[in-house]
């Protein structure tokens, strides 16, 4: 309410005369709370004793994680081929599982930096977990590429540092393009989200001095550069922040754009596709905010911040999820659309073979999670079920894994030659890989939000109505 | 007469009086002033009549270097160093050569950005004055401060401090060096 | 600043433009008459005419394309600091039921004399390359389901309801609220946007396939209608910069605009720069990389003759990549350039005409000589695009003004008004 009406009180005269329709905007922070509420809500997490949860959690996290580190043990000791592919599906869950992961990080930076740009205030409480989301997706998405290489005491060959055999990596190649877009994603991210938190880490650093933890103050002090709250340095530094995310958001659509052309830039049938590249963006920042949703859902009932993470952002999200599974669906339309429209018979084979061959079964499950289900989001009663949301952004991470899975398989297996036709199967190294990735990405997350401050807390601060300075004073001086 | 201080530091409790005595420190004319602020206050910086960061300049000097190295990169590489048909495709063409040079244009701007930011800004810093403060850890929190340094050439101490005063800030404190 | 000019005009309705509307009618009236001249000069030909007219008709059409996309993103982002701006874009959908007036004679032209007047793929009997006719050509044949005279005609006329209908709730919803003051426009407008984006989005793809890219109905490229709204939403940004300054000149818009709202709009213009340039060079960039020629020879037509020298449309794409991204970008990127009038307006001028040029690297190619190259760029030709868009926008820009007064300047009780009026950055 306070926010509306500060606003109109700026406003020229003329609009108390003719009384504009009033529809207040949804408040940000619930309950009128305090600066210090804040300060108290997200320190007290971590300052807090480690709840048993936190550890029961944290050990099964481990536990899954060592799934991934005894499959790519042994692959490393044996060899690629522990994996299932095989002539002629070359490629299948190791791209499938990295652009899976990779996917999942785009929302973080479209969070933290689209929607800065758009200046949608709501994404404050969000976009420092969505953020750690990001990298740690990168993470979970680096392990599949780096250790197909085979010998991966190789892998620095993929960067243009000097080898033995004098000769240079090959720019023409999707892949070389590959290596320098995630590698510039993962490096930008982690800056980003390392400047956001500079001014939380000077507060804990404070905190632990005054409270005699002189260890844990030392180490937050010591990432917190000696920050002071100075305005002379928030004005650099949000001038900083704002081009942080100017680029960031080129970035994240190159990333994505990049890895559509892993495919796109190729000639089989159903990957050779001018629409590639926004429809892999929009996919991405889909099932990234799935996984958004599925994170902060469950840690907003945990740790109680309802006030800070309010049904409102709870609807956008669900509406941002909306709008890009339907642009997800307008991709899937004009694709087959066009397979028909281009009159090229394999084009068309692969079209149908998607929906009626031998991989149906992931068409239809790709086309229920991703095009259906975002649906149900039109229904506010829907968007009101914190339960039924949680639930409908499963499916959506569902549903994406088995896009890139349709996309990358069903091409492979079927491309111009019926005798070079196959049918890939996962072997068992690559689903226990695949499914200790969740571990690793758990453990990331799980010490993140004990030891980091789990929302921003200085910009949160920034948008409630107190901080407003022209908050109950009139509106004398404005301009 | 003892150990000049650094300044002195007064407190204001919400940002609208932060904001309004910082439109009256820079009408005042001190030119080495700051606020502490436990988040950016919005139209602050005009109260205080900052001006508009230089360190988009720097970001940008940063980003064409980033082309630059990419494109010359892979000219040398491919059609200079070891020149080697692949695909059918020119040895250099700007096409192919565009998506790892935009990658290290966003990743240079990143890098001149944070750099640039903390350069101007004089961080990392081991020690401030300020953060010596005993309440400092409330100016992370939910309290603001005025800092005048003294040497500023109006700083006064007992006028500079009646002057905080007068402007409404509380517990006007010398601030150790 | 605000608080000095307040008073007056927000509430007034916006002076009428009678004078100008007539104006501009009359230029109009005047270029659809040249443009008509020109089917009976010698040496230019029916054919290359109607080309022209369909120049005119798609350019004018994606400026209000782009402006009923902008109102209804506006509606569903629930945005405040556009609702100044949204009126005169409501305003500006008034022209979509002339451009269905302007776009009958091309709806006729099937059936006129062999009826490939513009689209080759309408004349059965049409001979292309190789010898045979459009009507044995299997790439043809497959395709006819969608590609046929009736579809075309009742298609195009039913984007256009489509669109008017749509404006019209979005119109109504508006101006009502001007009276009433009554939530349930804000709800409606709301509701509008909400199934309106995804039809809006399906249409506008389907006209730039039936206008645009059939003209090459061999060719495909599932990116065009991206393509085709990234200059949509470019030129209604553009045109809205123009208003925007035009009005503020002529005192409407005083104490009602201030800096930051012209920031934004050019923050806006900016992002779908990039957002234009990301899209285009994707398309150009796969069909480059894959090198298959059932794609390469629409813009291998666009570059060589069939010698193998570089034609002129080569120089126009670079032009278009230069004056349609890189300028604009390097322009943009400027605080100043985005806030000073006199720097604005020339980028949104600037704008409109490379998005011209870009219809016309899309369009025009279709005209060919007798080695089957595409006819330059630079010849009496573009006399006739020129005659035809100022035709179409005489009478666009009409439909606006006349629409100007029926309306206050800004929707006044929108919710978002206040906001919108001390939009700060």
């Amino acid at each position: 309410m306070a926010h509306a009406s500060d606003h109109a009180a700026d406003a020229p005269a003329i609009l108390s005369e003719v009384k504009p329709a009033v529809l207040p905007r949804a408040t940000l922070v619930e309950n009128n709370r305090s600066f210090n509420w804040i300060t108290e809500k997200i320190c007290g997490i971590i300052e807090g004793k480690t709840p048993t949860w936190w550890w029961v959690c944290f050990i099964l996290a481990c536990f899954v994680a060592s799934f991934t580190v005894a499959g790519i043990t042994y692959l490393v000791i044996t060899g690629v081929g522990v994996w299932g592919h095989a002539n002629p599906v070359n490629w299948a869950w190791d791209i499938v599982n990295f652009v899976f992961w990779i996917g999942i990080g785009h929302a973080g930076t479209l969070i933290s930096a689209i929607l800065c740009l758009l200046r949608q205030k709501w994404r404050t409480s969000i976009n420092r977990a969505a953020e750690a989301m990001t990298i740690f997706a990168v993470v979970c998405a680096a392990i599949f590429p780096v250790f197909h290489v085979g010998r991966v005491w190789y892998a620095w060959y993929l960067f243009p540092i000097p080898n033995s055999n004098v000769i240079w990596q090959n720019f023409r190649s999707p892949l070389e393009w590959d290596v320098f877009a995630v590698s510039t994603y993962g490096t930008v991210s982690v800056l980003f989200w390392y400047i956001g938190l500079i001014p939380d880490l000077a507060v804990l650093r404070d905190r632990f001095f005054n409270a005699g933890n002189k260890i844990r103050s030392f180490l937050y002090g010591l990432f917190a550069m000696g920050w002071r709250g100075s305005n002379r340095h928030w004005s650099n530094y949000e001038m900083a922040y704002l081009i942080l995310a100017g680029i960031s958001t080129p970035l994240v659509l190159s990333v994505h754009t990049i890895v559509s052309f892993d495919f796109a830039v190729s000639l089989i049938p159903g990957w050779h596709t001018t629409i590639f590249p926004p429809y892999f963006v929009a996919g991405a920042i889909f099932s990234g905010f799935g996984m958004v949703l599925t994170l902060m859902l469950p840690l907003r009932a945990v740790y109680g911040l309802q006030d800070l993470i309010t049904q409102y952002h709870i609807d956008c999200m669900c509406k941002i999820t909306l709008a890009t599974g339907t642009i997800v669906g307008y991709a899937y339309g004009i694709e087959f659309f066009i397979a028909w429209y281009g009159a090229n018979p394999y084009e068309g084979f692969a079209f149908i073979n998607r929906a009626f061959g031998h991989y149906a079964w992931a068409y239809w499950i790709m086309i229920g999670c991703n095009v259906i289900t975002p649906q149900f989001f039109w229904f506010k009663a829907v968007r009101n079920n914190t339960a039924l949301v949680w639930i409908l952004s499963i499916f959506v991470n569902v549903g994406m894994w088995f896009e890139r899975f349709v996309i990358i398989v069903t091409s492979l297996a079927r491309d111009f030659l019926p005798s070079s036709w196959g049918y890939y199967s996962p072997s068992i190294v690559e689903i226990f890989t695949f499914f200790g990735t969740f571990g690793v990405f758990s453990v990331l997350f799980l010490l993140f939000i004990r030891f980091l401050p789990i929302m921003p807390m200085a910009e949160l601060k920034a948008v409630t109505p107190q901080a407003d300075v022209h908050g109950g004073h009139g509106a004398e001086g404005k301009h | 007469m003892a150990v000049q201080p650094y300044g002195v530091i007064a407190t204001f409790n919400t940002a609208p009086e932060l904001y309004h005595a910082a439109e009256q420190v820079r009408d005042a004319g001190y030119r080495h002033w700051d606020c502490i602020t436990p988040f950016p206050v919005h139209g602050l910086d005009k109260a205080m009549g900052l001006k508009r960061s230089i360190v988009p300049r720097i970001s940008l000097a940063g980003g064409i270097t980033g082309f630059i190295t990419g494109m010359t990169m892979i000219w040398w590489t491919g059609a200079v160093d070891y020149p080697l048909i692949v695909g059918g495709k020119p040895l250099f063409s700007p096409m192919f050569a565009f998506p790892v040079s935009y990658e290290l244009t966003i990743l240079f701007t990143a890098f001149a950005t944070i750099i640039g930011m903390f350069l101007v800004n004089g961080l990392p810093r081991h020690y401030h004055p300020v953060l010596k403060y005993d309440h400092i850890v409330r100016g992370m929190d939910d309290t603001f401060f005025i800092v005048i340094e003294a040497r500023d050439p109006r700083f006064n101490l007992a006028n500079t401090k009646a002057m905080l005063e007068k402007i409404g800030g509380a517990a006007v404190t010398e601030l150790e060096p | 600043m605000i608080s000095q000019a307040t008073t007056a005009p927000v509430a007034l309705p916006a002076e009428s433009g009678d004078a100008s509307a007539k104006k501009a009618l009359t230029v109009g009236i005047v270029g659809i008459a040249l443009t008509a001249i020109g089917l009976l000069v010698p040496g230019a030909g029916a054919k290359v005419v109607a080309t022209s007219w369909l120049v005119g008709l798609t350019f004018w059409s994606a400026m209000a394309i782009g402006m009923l996309m902008l109102v209804m993103i506006h509606h569903i982002f629930d945005a405040s600091w556009s609702t100044v701006i949204r009126r005169q874009f409501e305003h500006g959908l008034a022209s979509f039921k002339w451009l269905l007036v302007l776009f009958i004679p091309l709806l006729i032209t099937p059936w006129i004399a062999h009826g490939d007047l513009v689209w080759p793929w309408m004349n059965l009997d049409g001979e292309i390359h190789g010898g045979h006719t459009v009507g044995h050509d299997p790439l043809y044949l497959k395709k006819a389901g969608f590609l046929n005279k009736w579809a075309f005609v009742f298609g195009t006329i039913g984007f256009f309801l489509l669109w008017m209908w749509l404006s019209a709730r979005l119109r109504k919803a508006s101006f009502s609220q001007d009276s009433d003051g009554d939530l349930k426009w804000t709800f409606m407008s709301r509701k509008t946007a909400a199934f309106g984006i995804p039809i809006g989005a399906l249409t506008l793809t389907a006209a730039a396939i039936y206008w645009v890219k059939s003209l090459e109905y061999h060719w495909f490229s599932t990116m065009y209608g991206v393509w085709f709204f990234a200059n949509c939403a470019r030129g209604a940004l553009a045109i809205g910069i123009l208003i925007m300054i035009w009005l503020w000149n002529r005192g409407d818009y005083k104490g009602v605009l201030n800096t930051n709202h012209f920031y934004s709009i050019g923050m806006l213009s900016f992002a779908f720069t990039v957002f234009w340039a990301y899209v285009t060079f994707s398309q150009y960039f796969l069909i480059w990389n894959a090198n298959v020629p059932e794609e390469t020879f629409w813009y291998n037509l666009r570059e060589l003759n069939h010698d193998g020298s570089t034609n002129q449309w080569w120089y126009v794409g670079l032009v278009i990549l230069f004056g349609h991204f890189v300028v604009p970008f390097l322009y943009l990127l400027s605080y100043k350039h985005k806030v000073v009038h006199s720097k604005i307006k020339p980028a949104a001028l600037w704008i409109l005409g490379v998005i011209l040029i870009d219809v016309c690297y899309n369009v025009l190619p279709i005209l060919k000589d007798a080695h089957g190259d595409a006819r330059p760029f630079l010849t009496l030709n573009l006399l006739w695009v020129l005659t035809s868009v100022v035709g179409v926008g005489g009478v666009c820009v009409w439909s606006y003004l006349r629409s100007l007064p029926t309306a206050k300047l800004i929707p006044i009780r929108d919710p978002r008004i206040g906001e919108s009026l001390t939009h700060h950055e």
